[in-house]
């Protein structure tokens, strides 16, 4: 291999295609998301010599399945090469978990319905109990399997739009600043805000901020709020050891740094 | 399986302890610590009891060994800790450094057995809050730093020419002697690249540098104009926000825009 090569390598960064909504919902931190979901088959060691190189997956195709998740890895096995798929990008987000939209394709069409998953990914939003298919389940010889109703994805740019909450009809949105310089959707027909509702504060470890139940390991809140911090002029370590009782009175050398 | 092998590699090391405490001389070292941190008017196996609870701590309560997920909280942050005295963050970082050393074991045990763990995360977790008490850490000194020396006090660097040629950022080492004195370091750290083979490998690497920009242009001005192609009603300020090195206007009059047809002739 050519050294150039080896000099100018990038690693691919699944965390910039993992949309802010997703991330939200698993409440992991980044680091873990990518851990979770990257597929490395073989990097550089890390030592000094070596620049960051790897042999990894590269071309992921996001589906419903988060992608932290082992059905997430299950789709996207290295052996596997599936067509490309085109996402219209999207400035601004305006569709979230918790939002009523009316469907405008499909045997659904002009119903209404909330919106119960977000795969920002794809452009894609599930509505509950609408655009929705039978699915079969643990079919076997002699067992004729489950079968279970789940919603299909609809696309946000032109299958669903959103309900303005004054006269229950779709809209158009638009985002706007009020005059504290909040950033809200605005009905474009009525000029009504709506509102993003409180199920959007969901994640996998509790269904809203307020109904968060403390855990065997958590600091207590007053704890954690507790304010112990002093001003004093001195640096972290100088103060460990004073408290310790630990007294430096060294005079360190001349030394130099290159 | 595993939890056989935890009792058994901690009531182990618990009988490797008591040996020390009670009978084996060869083990004053630990026998001082050990009984440094137990009431020595408490009957023996109180002690013992006692010892065992203690190397329990390096793994996680029993009732999580065998769970699906075990719940947990999220991981300091920065604001949280700014407000946290400097031994308060002393205390937080070695209950954190506690518990990594705690699911690190787990983990490590878990891997052993080829057994699912609950909850991997936790390490992140731990990890992210131990970097921000750091960053917190290095604000402070650096305030400190700054008011007395006019300087930050960190560990001072600079960009170099290495030995290929490249530019980059470089850590400084401290050092006894001086840098002209040093001739050992000089030879081992040579500065600067000279000569026809410098030459070739720059104009190689440049090249190199040159194609990947060259074909990451190419690969958006296809990728934009399949878009084009595929949502008539795109809005194109949001494309050219995010892609500012093409130019629209001429992407019409591509073949790829146009599509596997032949276009109507008047």
């Amino acid at each position: 291999m050519r050294i150039t090569t080896i000099l100018h390598a990038k690693r691919h960064n699944i965390l910039e295609k993992v949309g802010e909504l997703s991330k939200a919902f698993g409440n992991f931190p980044d680091s873990y998301v990518k851990r979770a979901s990257e597929q490395v088959y073989w990097e550089t060691p890390k030592a000094p010599q070596y620049t960051k190189a790897a042999i990894e997956k590269r071309n992921f195709r996001f589906t419903t399945n988060r992608p932290w998740t082992s059905q997430f890895r299950m789709q996207n096995m290295s052996n596997m090469k599936r067509k490309k798929v085109f996402v219209e990008p999207i400035e601004n987000w305006g569709f979230f978990r918790g939002d009523r939209v009316e469907v405008l394709i499909g045997k659904d069409k002009g119903k209404q319905g909330i919106v119960n998953q977000v795969v920002q990914e794809r452009n894609w939003v599930m509505v509950e109990g609408l655009n929705c298919h039978l699915r079969i389940v643990g079919k076997e010889k002699d067992y004729p399997g489950v079968v279970i109703r789940s919603e299909a994805p609809l696309l946000v740019t032109n299958q669903v739009a959103l309900v303005d909450p004054t006269d229950l009809q779709a809209t158009e949105v638009e985002w706007r600043f009020t005059e504290e310089g909040e950033k809200v959707r605005v009905s474009k027909r009525t000029g009504r805000i709506i509102p993003i509702p409180k199920a959007n504060e969901e994640t996998m470890d509790y269904k809203g901020k307020k109904l968060y139940m403390t855990r065997e390991k958590d600091t207590d809140v007053d704890v954690a709020q507790e304010i112990s911090f002093k001003p004093k002029l001195c640096t972290f370590e100088m103060d460990i050891m004073e408290s310790m009782g630990i007294e430096e009175d060294r005079i360190p050398k001349k030394t130099f740094w290159y | 399986m595993i939890i056989l092998n935890l009792i058994k590699r901690t009531t182990f090391a618990a009988q490797l302890l008591n040996r020390s405490i009670f009978n084996n001389s060869l083990y004053n070292g630990i026998k001082y610590c050990v009984t440094r941190n137990i009431h020595l008017s408490q009957p023996a196996h109180d002690i013992n009891e006692d010892v065992n609870n203690k190397l329990m701590e390096f793994f996680d309560v029993p009732k999580n060994w065998n769970e699906n997920e075990v719940k947990h909280g999220r991981s300091w942050n920065l604001a949280e800790l700014r407000i946290k005295s400097n031994s308060d963050l002393h205390k937080i970082w070695f209950i954190l450094l506690k518990e990594l050393n705690m699911l690190k074991t787990m983990e490590h045990e878990y891997k052993r057995e080829w057994k699912w763990w609950a909850s991997p995360e936790r390490i992140d977790k731990v990890q992210d809050s131990m970097k921000n008490i750091e960053t917190v850490v290095r604000e402070r000194n650096q305030a400190y730093h700054m008011l007395e020396s006019g300087t930050d006090g960190e560990q001072p660097g600079q960009y170099i020419t290495n030995a290929l040629g490249l530019r980059e950022y470089k850590k400084s080492v401290e050092h006894i002697v001086p840098y002209w004195a040093n001739k050992k370091w000089r030879e081992a750290n040579p500065r600067g690249c000279h000569g026809p083979d410098y030459q070739k490998f720059m104009r190689l690497y440049r090249e190199k540098i040159y194609n990947d920009k060259r074909k990451g242009r190419n690969r958006d001005k296809n990728h934009v104009i399949r878009l084009l192609s595929r949502f008539p009603n795109l809005d194109r300020n949001v494309l050219k926000g995010k892609y500012p090195q093409i130019n629209f206007d001429t992407l019409n009059k591509k073949d790829l825009y146009r599509g596997h047809y032949v276009p109507d002739v008047e």
